[in-house]
């Protein structure tokens, strides 16, 4: 007899239990209960962190002011908006039905949302950063995670999305490096013309197939409900909100810069070194556009501008280099950045 | 670490002088009477994908044998890392929560996770794969299972 693939539309939530609603269930699935497959809409904007991700990532003030709850997930990913545009869906199994390794697990379990998206009329594909994408633009983000023994991915369709708040809410300080997460956001990242109630009755139909699962709708159990208590109460906690905290600088200088990942293998990043500094979007591990400060440059910063625009990123120091001590400033800059996450 | 305790088993490196928990793909090595460092050995590393990120229980904190002692995050997957042995956290590595990619580059040596103090100093290591010839084929044979299961590559 096929295992269940319990399935529970929990429809509009606060921004609160749109997280905590599945963290529940993965605590009832390592539990024992059936695989689940989970569906929430926020009724309100708000602001959701990676696990691990630094609170100094988002722009607190920003958030306050404007209402929007912060919330840190048991997952991966990084900062992300999150709103009513988007219709959220949680794929919880027991660990044991995952294979071991991460990435297979990861494909195994996004494939049925590819599936989804073309039963809808989007010939999505998942790329081999295992993003769901329509070409060159990412239209579903996600992160996974195992909580206890079960294995969560969550992932979203987004019917509109707000490039300029998803860019605000983030803590940037250079006016330059905003602009270009913007534009990077606004050329990689994007709504998914699906209509919602076929993309919901596809993934079910996408899971129980791929799993060999029969769908039956379903409510939290008892133990569940206990939990999402418990679980309300720790994610409202400081403490929890608070998180590990940024990781410290490891460059030679102890400087570090700011990168921001707008999808895989785009990033945007703004650093600084005594008094230069440079902002640059980088698309596939190539300068894409850059914006340079120095107070040697004496008219020089559109040449050296240009002479970066295009470049592999591990060209930049050696190019910087001929231009003077604010080269040299400005290669230092650059030098805080990750090398590896660009 | 001497060049015959490291044995390369079908292009992974795999230290010899020291314990495995074979489900979990962690080292144990013991350093001092009734301490253990703990790390990944390099097929745990490979199957996790690229390391984004490491975090560690608190110095004091409780070990229980099979439960977690901190969290891994590759591929925006975030998952337990699950200790082999019962004590309480005696040291973590602070380089290599700053820097995970040093796991992946030297997951014998620098790469360690953290230090463990013993629950119980005779007994806590005797469920762990110690014996040489054991741990060879136990590799030999997770590698042969991963490929065949498409996790690693042929």
């Amino acid at each position: 007899m096929a295992e269940t693939l319990r399935v529970i539309d929990f429809g509009p939530s606060s921004p609160l239990r749109s997280q905590t609603l599945w963290h529940a269930i993965a605590y009832g699935v390592s539990a024992g209960a059936p695989a689940t497959l989970s569906f929430t809409r926020p009724a309100a904007p708000y602001v959701c962190l990676g696990y691990h991700r630094g609170l100094d990532e988002l722009d607190t003030d920003y958030c306050r002011e404007n209402g929007l709850t912060i919330l840190r997930r048991m997952v991966g990913g990084g900062p992300v908006y999150l709103d009513p545009d988007q219709l959220f869906f949680q794929i919880c199994l027991p660990a044991r039905a995952v294979p071991s390794g991460r990435s297979n697990a990861l494909r195994m379990l996004l494939e049925p949302a590819v599936a989804a998206f073309r039963v809808g009329g989007v010939p999505a594909v998942l790329d081999d950063d295992l993003e769901i994408c329509l070409g060159d633009i990412k239209i579903c983000g996600h992160g996974a995670g195992q909580i206890e023994q079960a294995v969560v991915v969550c992932g979203n369709l987004i019917e509109r999305f707000d490039h300029l708040r998803a860019t605000r809410v983030l803590a940037l300080s250079d006016p330059a490096q905003r602009d270009q997460t913007l534009a990077l956001m606004r050329r990689f990242v994007a709504p998914a013309p699906v209509d919602p109630a076929v993309f919901q009755a596809a993934i079910v139909s996408a899971f129980s197939e791929a799993f060999g699962f029969d769908a039956m709708f379903g409510e939290l159990t008892g133990i569940e409900r206990t939990q999402l208590r418990a679980i309300d109460e720790q994610f409202t906690n400081e403490t929890w909100l608070t998180g590990p905290g940024p990781r410290p600088p490891v460059t030679h200088t102890g400087l570090r810069a700011r990168q921001v990942k707008v999808r895989a293998r785009i990033w945007t990043l703004g650093a600084s070194f005594d008094g230069a500094r440079i902002s640059a979007g980088v698309v596939r591990g190539t300068i894409d556009q850059v914006r340079v400060h120095d107070r040697g440059l004496n008219g020089s910063t559109r040449k050296v501008e240009r002479a970066l625009t295009g470049i592999p990123v591990d060209s930049v120091v050696p190019v910087l280099a001929g231009f003077g001590e604010p080269g040299r400033r400005l290669a230092s800059a650059f030098a805080t950045a990750d090398g590896g996450k660009l | 670490m001497s060049s015959e305790e490291r044995v390369t088993v079908a292009g992974f490196v795999l230290a010899l002088d020291r314990c495995y928990q074979s489900d979990t793909h962690m080292w144990v090595s013991p350093n001092q009477p009734g301490r253990v460092r703990i790390g990944m050995d390099a097929l745990g590393i490979e199957t996790s994908g690229t390391l984004s990120e490491l975090s560690f229980a608190e110095v004091g904190t409780e070990l229980i044998a099979g439960r977690p002692f901190g969290q891994l995050e590759a591929v925006k997957f975030v998952g337990p890392l699950i200790s082999p042995v019962s004590g309480r956290v005696a040291a973590t590595n602070d380089e290599v929560a700053m820097d995970p990619g040093l796991a992946e580059r030297d997951p014998y040596g620098a790469g360690w996770l953290i230090e463990a103090e013993l629950k119980e100093t005779g007994t806590e290591l005797l469920g762990l794969l110690a014996d040489r010839d054991e741990i060879t084929a136990w590799f030999v044979a997770k590698i042969a299972d991963y490929r065949l299961k498409g996790v690693i590559a042929e």
